[in-house]
């Protein structure tokens, strides 16, 4: 993996959420397997409205803030692991 | 046939409670007329607006301007412009498009015609294109009246309608947008989808509070601590008893599901936590035809039933589960036989079917699991031909690849060896 380029392997905050991802929608993929930039509605990991709900209730137990969707961000923050991740690391309160 | 006016309320009562304040039937209208007049000439309006305000002055622009509002739960970008190809002279409303000047002048209250048809609300349909479903005027104002009455709206005491269902949806459509018009309540507007801008949104409006939902999103809830509800509405798939009464225990709330399809719009009600009986609203009744259970309801055609039932001389009915292969997920329907065929149809496919897993309604993170006989196709492949062709929430979340399907001497294929299969697949 050293040929890998530092954009395309999870943070340790990234491999984190992944396997939170992961668990709380019982997805096939393992959590390493996410690439950070990868989209994960739609296309990519293939994520739809109803995941987004059970996500928001998994980050808001683990991380200890609630997504809204007043927030007009919202669309760049569920764009990937690594914005998702970056909006966490911002807002978590534990 | 009789018209009847488009807003039936007392002078200043609210019909929305947006951000920025309640909104009664002077301004909405002068909002609505607003957008009436800038649209381009044409027969149809297709309202995408997802803000529900912007989407009930859509609506409402429709039925000044004589259009007809074609409607859809979650119109993507492909079913836009399906729309806009089928029907000539549509005219696509967004939300950019329904932001007007406000302060306008209030036209005078419009008469609509019962018979005149008002709206067309697609549902997804599993073979590609979405289905039509005709809405009269006297059938949507029929059934606000009757919802207002069975949830014991009374101008009195106007309640405050929170709904986390999107307004093109016929659900969201009927309990959010068209019931303010005819029955004494006024619909939140806001954000109102993850938990905590539910708990927001029920804290900023006045009592007493109606929250408007769906099992799955009922469940994440159900952590909150919402003010004092008149009532929870639940509708699009079946609510598990158990729920219903930890959330009735928890909240000090009744909890009632509405039993209703996008053809015929709510045909029923029922406290789930205290009888499984269904009592059909005033002027809807089912009946048992030679090709199965129906709906009949004034100014709508009789709709066929998906499920089995069974009927109490006094009107009420119980479900006793589908008889048809349809599968419901997120709000959206399709038809597993159809799903197949398209699964089958795919480039390199030599067979494959779609599993419904048991506890589909009970799991939100239940999705379909699809099993394919495709030698030289991979799994990203089959899923990016799939998204093509059918609606995201019935993707399959596990596409499993095998070399055969478990298919008996007739050709048939058990439930029981496919859920073998899939047992066999998770110990591996």
């Amino acid at each position: 993996m050293t040929s890998t380029p530092t954009l395309l392997t999870q943070t340790s905050a990234e491999q984190q959420l992944a396997a939170l991802i992961v668990a709380s929608l019982q997805l096939e993929v393992a959590a390493e397997d996410i690439a950070p930039e990868e989209r994960l509605f739609g296309e990519g990991l293939g994520l739809d409205s109803i995941d987004a709900l059970e996500l928001a209730l998994a980050i808001s137990t683990n991380y200890g803030f609630e997504l809204r969707s007043d927030d007009e961000r919202n669309k760049r923050i569920f764009a990937s692991l690594r914005s998702l991740s970056s909006h966490v690391e911002e807002h978590r309160t534990r | 046939m009789a018209s009847s006016p488009l807003i039936d309320r007392p002078a200043g009562a609210a019909l929305f409670h947006t951000q920025d304040g309640p909104v009664d039937a002077g301004r909405f209208l002068a909002d609505a007329a607003e957008i009436a007049g800038r649209l381009p000439a044409g027969d149809y309006i297709l309202n995408v607006c997802r803000d529900r305000y912007r989407f009930a002055t859509t609506l409402a622009a429709g039925l000044l301007a004589g259009r007809v509002s074609l409607l859809c739960g979650d119109p993507s970008a492909s079913v836009v412009a399906g729309l806009v190809e089928r029907f000539a002279g549509t005219a696509v409303v967004g939300d950019g498009e329904a932001e007007g000047a406000p302060g306008g002048a209030v036209p005078a209250m419009p008469q609509i015609a019962g018979d005149r048809l008002v709206a067309i609300v697609f549902t997804s349909g599993s073979t590609g294109a979405p289905v039509a479903h005709p809405k009269h005027w006297a059938a949507l104002v029929a059934r606000s009246r009757a919802a207002g009455e069975r949830f014991g709206l009374f101008e009195t005491e106007p309640a405050s309608i929170v709904g986390t269902v999107p307004p093109g949806h016929m659900y969201g459509l009927e309990t959010t947008v068209l019931l303010p018009f005819h029955a004494a309540c006024a619909a939140w507007c806001g954000p109102a989808f993850f938990a905590a801008d539910v708990q927001s949104a029920l804290e900023a409006v006045p009592k007493p509070r109606v929250l408007v939902t769906t099992p799955l999103q009922l469940r994440n809830l159900a952590t909150l601590t919402p003010p004092p509800l008149q009532a929870i509405i639940s509708a699009t798939a079946p609510l598990d008893t158990a729920l219903a009464g930890a959330v009735e225990a928890r909240w000090s709330s009744p909890v009632f599901e509405i039993f209703g399809a996008t053809e015929c719009g709510s045909v029923a009600t029922r406290r789930t936590a205290e009888t499984e009986s269904w009592l059909p609203y005033e002027g809807v009744s089912l009946h048992e035809g030679a090709a199965g259970p129906f709906v009949r309801a004034a100014f709508a055609a009789d709709t066929p039933l998906a499920d089995a039932v069974e009927l109490a001389a006094d009107g009420s009915f119980r479900l006793l589960g589908r008889r048809t292969d349809l599968v419901k997920m997120g709000g959206r329907r399709a038809s597993l036989a159809g799903l197949n065929e398209i699964l089958t149809g795919l480039e390199g496919v030599r067979d494959g079917v779609f599993v419904v897993p048991d506890d589909l309604d009970r799991r939100s993170t239940a999705r379909l699991v699809a099993v394919v006989v495709a030698p030289g196709r991979t799994v990203a492949g089959l899923l990016a031909d799939l998204r093509e062709r059918i609606d995201p929430v019935f993707l399959p979340r596990r596409l499993i690849q095998v070399e055969a399907l478990p298919r008996n001497s007739l050709g048939k294929l058990p439930r029981e060896a496919l859920l073998d299969l899939l047992r066999t697949r998770d110990a591996a």
